[in-house]
């Protein structure tokens, strides 16, 4: 895949989302189904790849890039990424006194609302492929539960999932032995 | 006025190392910058946070774009953009690399299956993250319908997420919510 191509594309992601996450509907829509570059694993990593390193969760797009396309793409990503944080520029010039405005406040949120509803789409296919058996299912609505009713920082909640899958999956050697 | 090396520096430190999501990261560039140096007054950092939540794209990324304008213009925006992004970018292909040369390893494979179930998670609960402002009392209906359409063009009409979003935008320009 080209990499302006890909930059086009992850643009195309980032700059109609208003949050991290926002953006992988249409990055799975255009990568995943689309053109078959990435796989539901890999994205589902790339989330997990960014939330157990620090800085902002938009930083998913780099890895993905990476995924499709080695470095080149991890730098598409980057770009991408960054780009629409540009834009905060003229905002600041000319919109500062609009964006109180009832209508344009209104679409702001009318979006960010139809964002929230694309992610949980997105979140199914993603969850099909994830949650393969008891103990990820059982993972997945502990972490679920973790994040709801507490403040527990995602990191904890990631490292915590993977350690009791990793003792989980001595379980059977310990009662063979 | 602080230089561009020393808006260098303190979004390289303070814009990339913290765990947990953007407004962790803003509490803390808010200490450094507002409390500690003094760089610019309070009412221009909460525009400049006001403002990011109405950027496309990572919040976060937006803001210090914008402290770097009103400290330096231009060059402030760029060199505060590029440091809050490098590092952290660097640090997510360094992982990234790791990760796919983990995948025959099988304690490596358990940790990321357990790990993956986590992130499916996380991703459901953005969506409550994202929604949970606006679903308060008197816009509760108007919320679920909107998230309720959105899914449905999505899913069941197989609309593709960009034009979706177009979509609600302008619905929600030609029916604003009726002030209180």
């Amino acid at each position: 895949m080209k990499i302006l191509v890909l930059y086009l594309i992850l643009l195309k992601a980032t700059v109609t989302s208003f949050a991290g996450l926002a953006s992988l509907p249409v990055v799975r829509d255009e990568l995943v189904i689309q053109r078959h570059v990435l796989t539901d694993k890999q994205l589902n990593e790339a989330v997990v790849i960014t939330r157990s390193s620090p800085g902002p969760v938009g930083l998913y797009v780099v890895s993905a890039g990476y995924f499709v396309a080695g470095l080149p793409g991890a730098f598409a990503g980057w770009l991408a990424m960054v780009t629409p944080a540009l834009l905060i520029i003229p905002l600041l010039l000319f919109a500062g006194r609009r964006a109180e405005h009832p209508r344009v406040k209104a679409a702001l949120q009318t979006v960010v609302i139809a964002s929230a509803a694309l992610l949980l789409a997105a979140a199914i296919p993603l969850a099909k492929d994830a949650l393969v058996d008891y103990v990820t299912i059982g993972i997945a609505v502990a972490s679920l539960a973790l994040l709801l009713k507490t403040r527990l920082d995602t990191l904890w909640i990631i490292l915590g999932s993977a350690a009791v899958s990793v003792v989980i999956s001595f379980l059977p050697l310990l009662k063979m032995g | 006025m602080p230089s561009l090396k020393q808006i260098a520096h303190v979004f390289t430190r303070y814009g990339n190392l913290t765990f947990g999501g953007g407004s962790a990261t803003i509490a803390v560039l808010h200490q450094e910058l507002i409390e500690r140096r003094k760089w610019l007054p309070e009412e221009q950092f909460v525009m400049s946070f006001a403002l990011s939540r109405l950027t496309p794209g990572t919040n976060l990324l937006a803001f210090c774009t914008s402290i770097g304008w009103q400290l330096q213009r231009f060059a402030g925006a760029t060199v505060a953009l590029l440091a809050a992004s490098i590092p952290c970018a660097v640090i997510v292909i360094l992982v990234t690399v790791a990760f796919s040369q983990m995948q025959s390893n099988s304690i490596a494979q358990a940790a990321i299956h357990g790990a993956v179930a986590a992130a499916v998670s996380i991703t459901v609960n953005t969506c409550w993250t994202l929604a949970k402002p606006h679903y308060k009392y008197g816009s509760r209906l108007r919320v679920a319908f909107i998230a309720v359409i959105a899914f449905a063009l999505h899913v069941a009409a197989g609309l593709p997420a960009v034009q979706v979003l177009l979509i609600a935008a302008v619905a929600g320009f030609l029916m604003p919510e009726r002030q209180q």
